[in-house]
């Protein structure tokens, strides 16, 4: 169950999904992928992308403009 | 006031303020918008027009005489703008309004924020691709606004030619952002 951290902040889209694409084959089962973003329109893109593929999302609002997406992978 | 109401008020200020918009929202307020901007300017909303002007009474206040090219002398309503100033120029209003409008939806979003350079990359990519854009704005005589969106929306045959290019435009686009900026 490995904890794997992107910093996205003042990254534009689509930039900080195609992060998470990149990284994502290296993530086994149960593993959680956190992103770290400061770019509304990730906030859009990056929750229907995983949860399309099947994934559980959580979003927190962490400061003002600025939210933790965390992933788990489940298959 | 009650629980409810006040949960239902706090649901109601989430999903118009806070959230982003559905796609389909944003189209059917462009739309009307459009057409507002179309019977109130007696022209289709543009954008980037505006910053031909804005450039030109930049260079005027630098000495600079931009009431000699020839996009103003062939052009007699141009000129007419460029001579009566930014205050009564509809399309650089509506450039403003939409900036403020932008920051106060991020502000009443609790979203507004500084964001910080993440790399010299960034810059690069930022300003060759904004002078890209504009440049591109100039020769297909609009941008995505004024030329995809009001072209197509007024049945003009160039809306359409844009739209066409734009999709090549943004497939070489996206191909060097995925090898430069990933």
């Amino acid at each position: 169950m490995a904890e794997i951290s992107i910093d996205a902040l003042g990254e534009a889209c689509p930039i900080p999904l195609l992060k998470i694409q990149k990284k994502w084959p290296d993530l086994k089962t149960g593993d959680v992928l956190i992103i770290n973003i400061d770019h509304s329109c990730a906030l859009k893109n990056i929750p229907e992308w995983a949860r399309k593929e099947g994934h559980n999302v959580e979003v927190e609002e962490v400061e003002e403009g600025v939210w933790d997406i965390y992933i788990e992978k489940t298959a | 006031m009650t629980t409810r109401a006040f949960q239902e008020l706090q649901s109601l200020k989430q999903i118009v303020i806070k959230d982003a918009w559905p796609y389909s929202v944003g189209a059917v307020m462009l739309g009307l918008l459009n057409i507002v901007i179309f019977i109130y300017f007696a022209s289709p909303w543009g954008v980037t027009t505006a910053f031909v002007f804005w450039g030109a009474w930049i260079y005027q206040l630098f000495g600079g005489h931009p009431e000699t090219w020839s996009f103003f002398t062939l052009q007699p309503a141009m000129m007419e703008s460029l001579k009566a100033g930014i205050l009564v120029h509809s399309e650089s209003i509506a450039d403003i309004g939409l900036v403020v409008g932008a920051f106060l939806a991020a502000a009443a979003a609790a979203q507004f924020r500084i964001k910080k350079i993440k790399s010299a990359r960034q810059v690069v990519g930022a300003l060759s691709g904004g002078l890209l854009m504009g440049y591109g704005a100039r020769l297909a005589l609009g941008c995505n606004i004024g030329a995809y969106f009001s072209g197509i929306a007024s049945m003009a045959a160039n809306g359409w030619v844009f739209g066409i290019c734009i999709f090549f435009g943004a497939y070489i686009g996206s191909k060097i952002l995925v090898k430069y900026l990933m």
